[in-house]
């Protein structure tokens, strides 16, 4: 999957800063966040071996070795097939204080039940706000994500092709950005499963940057449910372009409690809400 | 049906059926043909919401007292499948046995 997706990246081979979000290293399955059900987030990446000099890897003005990316997001279930979530994005580089760099709302739903298609299939609809330049030029982008997923037995292969567009500030007059989050699931025992989660940047499609300086990263991660809602997500990844970070740590938890549901149950004839 | 001391055991004929009431999936264990697909209907008769989950299956979902929800499942595998009440654990566990 990875040798592909970076040769697919060259073939279309500018910066690939703005596909890859630190802020969330997370790859999104075709289920979303069940009707009535609030989750609450923490997603954390600590750069354990970057860059020593601003503008590469994962850092923008300050240089990414030791930086820890720190997000919070909150998320419910709004139907059967459509969630809605917000992000609050933090950041600790080295040296610095905590600084608040930006806030994301996004949407995200699921297409048809599962086996209708041959694959299922789902949406992602984002927009990032930013708030400190010290992080991303860019005040306010869009980013659209088809989501994928298969499912062979206990496996579960999940892809997240990721388009992003500048909508204000900084970069807003070029096109949609191109990056992927993809995943390979094994569902092992509920408290504990395996996974490698890919995520890369190629920069601009329509002129992408020279593969030395997209990001690229795999990431061996174990997962799994542990009683009371709670789940997690932990992993190092490599970065495998010299542009990338060499080893990034992610470790997310989230916690999921039922509210109660807004709506009733989607209809089975529905295929969108 | 079926029936052994320790379970109520369904062969399965499309739709197949369970009920969650007092505190209980019935039947707790039924019988599928395995290498074809299949749906099952989960009735909650009950007066609390419940997430019938399977994570051998990857499916969970919401249940609300008196909806019937159906999980659409691909052709499985011979084997055992537990599933589950996620929202009480000292729900007893059943399971889908595919043969």
């Amino acid at each position: 999957m990875m040798p592909g997706v970076i040769a697919a990246c060259a073939a279309v081979a500018g910066s690939a800063y703005a596909q890859i979000d630190p802020w969330e290293f997370e790859v999104y399955p075709y289920a979303t966040e069940q009707r009535g059900v609030v989750e609450l987030e923490t997603l954390n990446a600590v750069v354990a071996n970057g860059h020593s000099t601003p503008d590469a890897g994962t850092g923008a003005q300050f240089p990414s070795q030791s930086t820890w990316f720190n997000a919070y997001e909150l998320t419910y279930g709004l139907t059967d097939r459509i969630e809605a979530a917000a992000y609050l994005n933090l950041a600790l580089p080295r040296g610095q204080g905590l600084w608040y760099s930006g806030s994301k709302y996004r949407l995200r739903g699921r297409l048809f039940d599962e086996e209708t298609l041959p694959v299922n299939l789902g949406w992602y609809l984002e927009l990032e706000w930013h708030k400190s330049p010290q992080f991303d030029d860019a005040n306010l982008e869009l980013e659209l994500r088809p989501i994928m997923e298969k499912d062979f037995g206990r496996l579960s292969l999940v892809a997240n092709p990721v388009f992003e567009k500048v909508l204000s500030g900084a970069g807003r007059n070029q096109g949609f950005e191109f990056g992927y989050r993809n995943a390979v699931y094994y569902r092992w025992l509920k408290y504990l499963s395996p996974g490698v989660e890919f995520y890369g940047g190629c920069g601009l499609i329509d002129d992408t940057d020279p593969l030395r300086d997209q990001q690229h990263y795999i990431f061996p991660v174990l997962w799994g449910a542990l009683p009371n809602g709670i789940e997690y997500s932990v992993g190092p990844g490599s970065g495998l372009t010299p542009n990338s970070d060499r080893v990034i740590m992610k470790f997310n938890i989230e916690l999921e409690r039922y509210v109660g549901a807004l709506f009733g149950p989607s209809s089975e004839n529905s295929w969108f809400f | 049906m079926l029936f052994d001391c320790s379970s109520v055991r369904a062969l399965a004929v499309e739709p197949v059926e369970i009920r969650f009431q007092n505190h209980q999936f019935t039947p707790s264990s039924l019988t599928v043909p395995a290498g074809q697909k299949l749906s099952i209907k989960v009735i909650n008769a009950s007066d609390e919401t419940i997430e019938f989950e399977s994570f051998k299956l990857n499916r969970e979902k919401v249940v609300s007292p008196g909806e019937t929800i159906t999980v659409r499942l691909p052709e499985l595998s011979p084997g055992d499948y537990d599933f589950y009440d996620d929202f009480h654990q000292d729900v007893p566990v059943g399971n889908i046995v595919a043969r």
